[in-house]
């Protein structure tokens, strides 16, 4: 696997810890950037799924969710470390999803309902089952991160997260690679064509749903720890829905490093720019901007650029896809 | 090698095969013709497993396959093509041949893909993008070297000629038989074009509404009354 491959994902992680170090370390800096890359691996596992999986879901909160929960509750309730408990997290949450395999049956908004559905019986129980989830009241006192050595707990906090959503770039990379990836980009515009070369088209969905969900369960886990609280209505919350399909759309979701490119982009200005021009509603902006991107580049930020750069270069046309 | 037997294959309340009893031999062509709304390509979907038979039995080699997924079908054997083509969109006609290999053979063999390439006449075209960069007999090829690759025992090719003009049928025709007498499968081909069919088919079967009507040798078959019937009401004769 060539480096050059995950040069996007690589190249904004590179500009972002450049940008913080520009800040000083500023913790508010760190604050937004934390949640955005939180935002993009979630981005990143919902780009993973509509890509090669072919499906778009309106429930990943239920992945996120379920991953905080159960990282949560190992370690509150079982001592188990919180790197482990971050794994079993991601683990849940693909446990989790496969409850949700026989959704594999339908297909575009059918799917992308029933999965909804999903996430909203998941929020239910974990209001419900109190004895296990302390209902509304929420967890507190969950244990934190670990801080790496010769960092304070936000810049450790950057930086894991910073990785974290690297892993994902690369797995999603490494898949997309492979033979089943070729097979599941391939499954998109004919599935009977795949199938009738071989291709068990629902299996490989139903892996990849897993591979999204254990993903999404991670970025829950990790945020967990990261604020120390839970109760059901955050952690199962619409954000996790909405923010990460918009960092996805904005960046390009076709691309690889688009949705966490996106999030960072989208989270950045509207924390440290539309913020400060409109208080009150900043919200507005971040819609007139997507609204925008969608009308005039639908696929998004980082094909865009790569038209422009394309167009900048001597002899370029501004012709080509970008993608991952 | 395969065995059709009483084969039922309805679409609500209309049956679109009914009672097709037939066998393949190993490593014959068999030829299966009928006029259109016959039941010809549902009869391919119903071996492929691209619908499921209502009643009767799908064998190959001897064992039943009738509830099997179209996937299994394929990993035991079976490779299709279809009459309008299926390249996979977004991948080259080399990674088409790969998805194929993978998949329906179960492991990459490069010199078997090499040669299936060469003998279908897409070598020079192996890094082309298969949705959008081949032309009409390209495509026809791609379908039958995709099903090619999946290592088949059998392979049913749907109108593979339709469309292509005298001399690349031709060449068609020619590349079909160099397949056959390279790789030894068997094929079952629907075809319209009835000189084709004779050059190709020592054996041939016909459907008309969903039944099978006659099977033999082309030249008894197509003497025969009911078939000509099908084809041109009560008299006449089939050229080709």
């Amino acid at each position: 696997m060539a480096l050059r491959n995950h040069s996007g994902v690589i190249a904004s992680l590179a500009a972002l810890a450049a940008l913080l170090l520009a800040w000083g370390g500023n913790p508010y800096i760190m604050s937004i950037t934390i949640a955005a890359l939180m935002t993009g691996g979630v981005a990143l596992a919902w780009a993973l799924l509509g890509n090669l999986g072919g499906m778009v879901s309106f429930g990943h909160a239920a992945f996120v969710g379920a991953g905080a929960y159960v990282s949560a509750l190992c370690t509150l309730r079982l001592g188990v470390p919180v790197p482990v408990g971050i794994v079993l997290g991601a683990l849940g949450a693909a446990l989790s999803a496969i409850v949700m395999l026989p959704a594999l049956r339908l297909r575009g908004p059918y799917f992308a309902l029933a999965i909804l559905a999903y996430a909203h019986i998941f929020r239910i129980a974990a209001t419900e089952w109190t004895s296990v989830t302390r209902g509304a009241a929420g967890l507190s006192a969950i244990p934190a991160l670990p801080v790496l050595p010769g960092l304070d707990a936000k810049a450790s906090a950057c930086l894991l997260a910073g990785l974290l959503v690297l892993g994902f770039a690369l797995a999603y990379r490494a898949i997309r690679a492979s033979h089943a990836g070729l097979a599941l980009r391939a499954m998109h515009d004919s599935e009977d064509a795949t199938r009738v070369l071989g291709v068990n088209s629902t299996l490989l969905k139903g892996l990849m749903l897993l591979v999204s969900s254990a993903m999404a369960g991670a970025i829950g886990a990790f945020n967990a720890h990261y604020i120390g609280f839970l109760e059901p209505d955050y952690a199962f919350g619409a954000m996790w829905v909405t923010l990460p399909i918009v960092a996805a759309i904005f960046g390009g979701y076709r691309t690889l490093a688009g949705p966490v490119i996106g999030a960072l982009v989208v989270s950045l200005a509207d924390q440290l720019l539309f913020k400060e021009w409109l208080p009150i509603g900043h919200q507005f902006l971040l819609g007139v901007l997507l609204v925008a991107m969608i009308l005039a580049h639908p696929s998004g930020l980082l094909p865009l650029a790569g038209n422009v750069l394309r167009r900048l270069r001597p002899g370029g046309n501004g012709k080509g896809g970008g993608h991952a | 090698m395969l065995d059709l037997d009483r084969l039922r294959v309805c679409f609500g309340g209309l049956a679109a095969l009914e009672g097709v009893t037939l066998s393949v031999h190993e490593g014959e062509i068999l030829g299966l013709i009928g006029p259109n709304g016959a039941g010809k390509t549902t009869l391919f979907n119903a071996i492929s497993g691209l619908v499921r038979a209502d009643d009767g039995k799908v064998r190959l080699h001897g064992k039943d396959i009738t509830r099997m997924p179209m996937h299994q079908r394929a990993r035991s054997g079976i490779g299709r093509t279809f009459q309008a083509p299926q390249p996979l969109h977004g991948l080259s006609v080399r990674e088409n041949l790969v998805v194929a290999q993978r998949f329906g053979a179960g492991e990459l063999d490069g010199a078997r893909l090499e040669a299936i390439l060469r003998m279908t006449g897409l070598a020079a075209r192996a890094e082309a993008d298969a949705a959008s960069g081949l032309a009409l007999a390209e495509l026809k090829a791609l379908e039958v070297a995709k099903a090619l690759a999946t290592n088949p025992r059998l392979l049913l090719l749907d109108e593979v000629l339709a469309g292509l003009e005298t001399a690349g049928r031709q060449r068609f025709i020619t590349m079909l038989q160099g397949l056959h007498r390279q790789f030894g499968v068997a094929i079952i081909i629907i075809e319209h074009d009835i000189a084709a069919i004779r050059t190709l088919c020592p054996r041939i079967a016909v459907l008309d509404s969903g039944r099978l009507i006659a099977q033999g040798p082309p030249d008894l078959v197509l003497r025969e009354p009911a078939v000509i019937a099908c084809y041109t009401g009560t008299g006449g004769a089939i050229h080709g």
